[in-house]
């Protein structure tokens, strides 16, 4: 298939994902109990008063026509207002989301730069020592739940020693933000944990595979050298398979960006999606997952491509 | 030349020496001897062949040779490649030597190759290994590699990936890797064995020419006895971890010294060839061909993808297999034979044409009846090992199709109809019990059989059945299949690419190519007197282990070959 096919027809692809996505959140928000009406007006508030605001809000209309109604305002950039801001939901995330790009990139890529090289590293020293002592802290790092990790990297070095602030840079824009990069550390170091856990296994696993395979005896054959062969050879094989699952990883990241956010006070996606579902401010609940499901969808995307630029195999149809 | 002599001048002397070699493999269940007190020598412009059955360690060998054995391997005793010990030699000595004096040319060119580097550079990083060349000339290097191991388009080529080139073309790269430095010594392990006849006889050709013009000395690994009496100079037979035999090529196969190497040698199928002796003849067909047939292809085509990308893999294929019969559909990989056989099983609907099974056409019956006609069939497939459930015993494999076809019988009338089955192919009953990993492959093979063979099928589908196993078990096997269709009356269709196998096995052939029927006939007249030029090449391509008939066989080959070719260029 050639690079422009390929591309229109997974865009298209995506964008159906993208609209079955928010038909059925659309559907599992509307279907929850208790309604945004209750959790705004307050206990005290009568049922003329909640009627009203239905009314007001168009929640009274059947759910299809509330959903076309939704799509419709999609289609103009419109992601409605939000019950408890009184903003723009498109305000509220163009506001919000470059700082959560930010902080899930930023623990991507140093996630990622320390599991390949300690994969790689593990698998050379297979069953040595420092295999072992890499595979127990990266069980017990993928094991932890964030907001524990979070919390230790708080007392440990945030409290304890005073290396790092305990909270995350307050600024607006992204220029604030950076103008106080050690108020980064701990979050992305938060963020990156598991990170490292799960793909320096990917790695280990891959460089194993790849170091038995038969292209490196023909390269050893030939006179190369282990070193030579690992990085010329084995490194960029064991990385197709790696750069697959990042793809899938995305929502993990967004998933863990939620707590870290919380945790440590960062305005970001995060902080917004925990306080609209505390409650029921739908416009920004659906806002959110909209962007989360676009940003996974990219995510595969982009990951798809990256593979087809590594592995001619994938290009040509076959693997 | 003997290697006293040469103690004076090492370069003279023999390009491997094995003294005393051994090598012992560490497993889970102890210490595992694979080679003993081998001692060997190659020397400069010669070809040893190694041969043996699976298990003996000629591979082993061939690796220690190179100081490329596994990490759970332990060598003992001396291997040297001119005069430089491998054994007990650290990386940058070995790494010195490989690539440069030694080289390796491995079997499966499938997987030889880094997938994701272009073919020019992996050849360039051979070269780059052990001379101080710019990237730019190394480039060019390989692009002159490419053209003498005779790839087409060698610019074009080195920017090539492996997946793009052929099995055959990927092979002449992993040669040309191995000769890009005018090595003393080539390690050929295997190098045909994945390839097809035609293929396998250009490739052994290339080596020959190779190792004459540079006068390397060859070491060739392999089982083919063909292979050996094409190539070789002197052979050594190993058998169980030692060399048993050693010798020139005519003394060893034509008068073997060692009873193994004699019950080798009487295992290996010969193609009778129209010149040589006494045309062979198969044995007669059970039953007339008028019969009705068992199972029968009319005009079958099979399409698989769409638009552009549609491959036609079969192409107004007909052809029938009739009760008692054996047929034995031969062709190259690609040629469609497979595809055949799949089709006749009903697992591949043609596009085109109409298959019928026991005389009813499989296009018109549904799931239930349909289900009926399968339970006729059996099928034994290529890999004895991939083709039956780990985690099942054999008992269980052997029941499963009666659980499926038969379901009102009781667990011990199973177990009965299982041990029955089990004494059939001659194994113990006692193997129901265990695991499939806990038998060898041909008694893997025969569990395979007896589970193609407990619903009592009217035809038997038999995929390349022996093509994973070495020869004295293939005869067995075969002898086997034989004796029951004898007994039981089953019609067989036999798939393989060996033409030695089909002319001994089959009462008639199909020779297939690209999809099509090239022709069919009796075995007796179509593979000793072939009426097309593709068969006749496909014939003149397998290399028979009489060294001096094979002699002759490649001077009559390369004779049509050139007049061929001035033919068309003329």
């Amino acid at each position: 298939m050639s690079t422009p096919t390929y591309l229109i027809r997974r865009v298209l692809q995506a964008a159906a994902v993208i609209l079955i996505v928010t038909i059925v959140v659309f559907a599992l928000l509307h279907a929850l109990p208790g309604g945004p009406a209750r959790g705004i007006l307050g206990p005290q508030a009568t049922a003329q008063q909640i009627a009203a605001f239905d009314h007001e809000q168009g929640l009274d209309k059947p759910l299809p026509v509330q959903y076309l109604y939704y799509l419709g305002q999609l289609a103009h950039g419109d992601l409605g207002t939000s019950y408890t801001l009184n903003e723009p939901v498109s305000q509220l995330i163009t506001e919000r989301l470059p700082k959560t790009l930010l902080l899930t990139v930023l623990s991507a890529v140093v996630g990622l730069l320390l599991a390949v090289p300690l994969g790689m590293w593990q698998a050379v020293r297979r069953n040595k020592p420092v295999d072992y002592v890499i595979t127990t802290l990266s069980f017990i790092a993928y094991s932890t739940p964030v907001y524990f990790l979070g919390l230790i990297l708080v007392l440990v070095f945030s409290q304890a020693l005073p290396w790092f602030p305990s909270q995350a840079p307050q600024g607006h824009t992204l220029g604030e933000v950076l103008a106080y990069p050690q108020g980064l550390v701990l979050p992305v170091a938060a963020g990156a944990a598991s990170m490292v856990a799960v793909f320096s296994r990917y790695m280990r696993a891959a460089t194993l595979e790849n170091l038995s395979e038969d292209y490196v005896r023909t390269a050893r054959a030939g006179g190369s050298r282990s070193r030579a062969i690992l990085w010329r050879h084995v490194f960029r094989n064991s990385l197709t398979p790696v750069v697959a699952m990042l793809g899938y990883y995305v929502p993990v990241l967004f998933g863990g960006a939620l707590v870290v956010e919380q945790l440590f006070n960062y305005p970001g996606m995060g902080l917004l999606f925990w306080t609209a579902a505390q409650s029921s401010d739908y416009p920004v609940l659906l806002g959110c997952v909209l962007i989360i499901a676009v940003a996974t969808v990219t995510g595969t995307l982009l990951a798809d491509i990256v593979q087809r630029i590594i592995d001619p195999r994938v290009k040509a149809g076959r693997s | 030349m003997t290697a006293a002599e040469s103690l004076a001048a090492p370069a003279a002397g023999p390009i491997l020496q094995l003294d005393d070699l051994g090598v012992v493999f560490t497993t889970q269940s102890g210490e595992v001897p694979a080679v003993r007190g081998v001692s060997l020598l190659v020397e400069p412009g010669e070809t040893l062949a190694l041969v043996g059955e699976s298990g003996s360690g000629k591979s082993t060998v061939a690796l220690a040779a190179t100081g490329l054995l596994a990490d759970n391997a332990r060598a003992t005793g001396s291997a040297a490649v001119a005069g430089t010990e491998v054994i007990g030699a650290g990386e940058a000595a070995l790494a010195g030597l490989r690539g440069r004096t030694v080289s390796m040319v491995f079997q499966e060119p499938a997987t030889a190759l880094d997938p994701l580097t272009r073919v020019g550079k992996q050849i360039a990083e051979v070269v780059r290994n052990h001379r101080d060349v710019s990237a730019k000339d190394a480039a060019a290097e390989a692009v002159d590699l490419l053209r003498r191991v005779g790839i087409p388009e060698p610019e074009k080529r080195a920017s090539a990936y492996p997946f793009q080139l052929s099995g055959g073309q990927r092979q002449r790269v992993v040669i040309a890797m191995a000769i890009a430095n005018e090595p003393a010594l080539l390690i050929a392990d295997e190098p045909t064995t994945a390839l097809d006849v035609t293929v396998q006889a250009e490739i052994l050709d290339l080596l020959r020419r190779l190792a004459a013009e540079t006068g390397t000395g060859v070491l060739l690994v392999t089982h083919n006895m063909g292979v050996v009496a094409d190539f070789a100079d002197r052979v050594a037979v190993m058998y169980q971890g030692t060399v048993v035999e050693t010798g020139p090529v005519e003394d060893v196969l034509l008068r073997p010294s060692h009873e193994y190497t004699r019950r080798l040698l009487a295992a290996v199928p010969r193609l009778s060839v129209a010149d040589a002796g006494a045309p062979h003849a198969a044995r007669p067909a059970a039953s007339a061909a008028g019969s009705e047939p068992v199972v029968e292809l009319d005009g079958v085509s099979v399409v698989f993808g769409r638009g552009r990308n549609a491959v036609r893999a079969l192409d107004g294929v007909s052809l029938t297999v009739h009760q008692g019969e054996t047929l034995g559909l031969v062709g190259e990989s690609g040629s469609g034979k497979s595809t055949a056989s799949r089709v006749a099983l009903g697992l591949v609907p043609p596009t085109e044409g109409t298959v019928s099974l026991f005389g009813t056409g499989l296009a018109r019956t549904r799931s239930r009846a349909r289900r009926a006609l399968r339970a006729g069939i059996g099928v034994v497939l290529q890999d004895p090992v991939a083709s039956l459930d780990a985690r099942m015993t054999v008992g269980e494999c052997v029941a499963e199709p009666l659980r499926v076809h038969r379901r009102g019988l009781t667990a011990r009338e199973r177990q009965d109809r299982v041990a029955t089955v089990l004494d059939r192919v001659r194994l113990p009953r006692e193997v129901a019990r265990r695991a499939p990993r806990e038998l060898s492959g041909g008694q893997r093979q025969r569990v395979s059989l007896a589970r193609a063979l407990v619903l009592e099928p009217r035809l038997l589908v038999a995929d390349e059945p022996t093509s994973a196993l070495d020869v004295s078990v293939q005869e067995a096997v075969l002898e086997v299949i034989s004796e029951l269709q004898a007994e039981l009356g089953f019609a067989c269709l036999f798939v393989s690419h060996d033409l030695a196998v089909v002319q001994h096995f089959a009462q008639r052939v199909v020779v297939m190519r690209a999809g099509r029927v090239e022709e069919q006939g009796d075995t007796g007249s179509t593979l000793l007197r072939p009426e097309t030029d593709y068969t006749r090449r496909l014939l003149a391509a397998v290399p028979v282990p009489d060294p001096v008939v094979q002699r002759g066989r490649r001077a009559e080959r390369l004779a049509t070959l050139a007049a061929g070719r001035t033919e068309a260029t003329a």
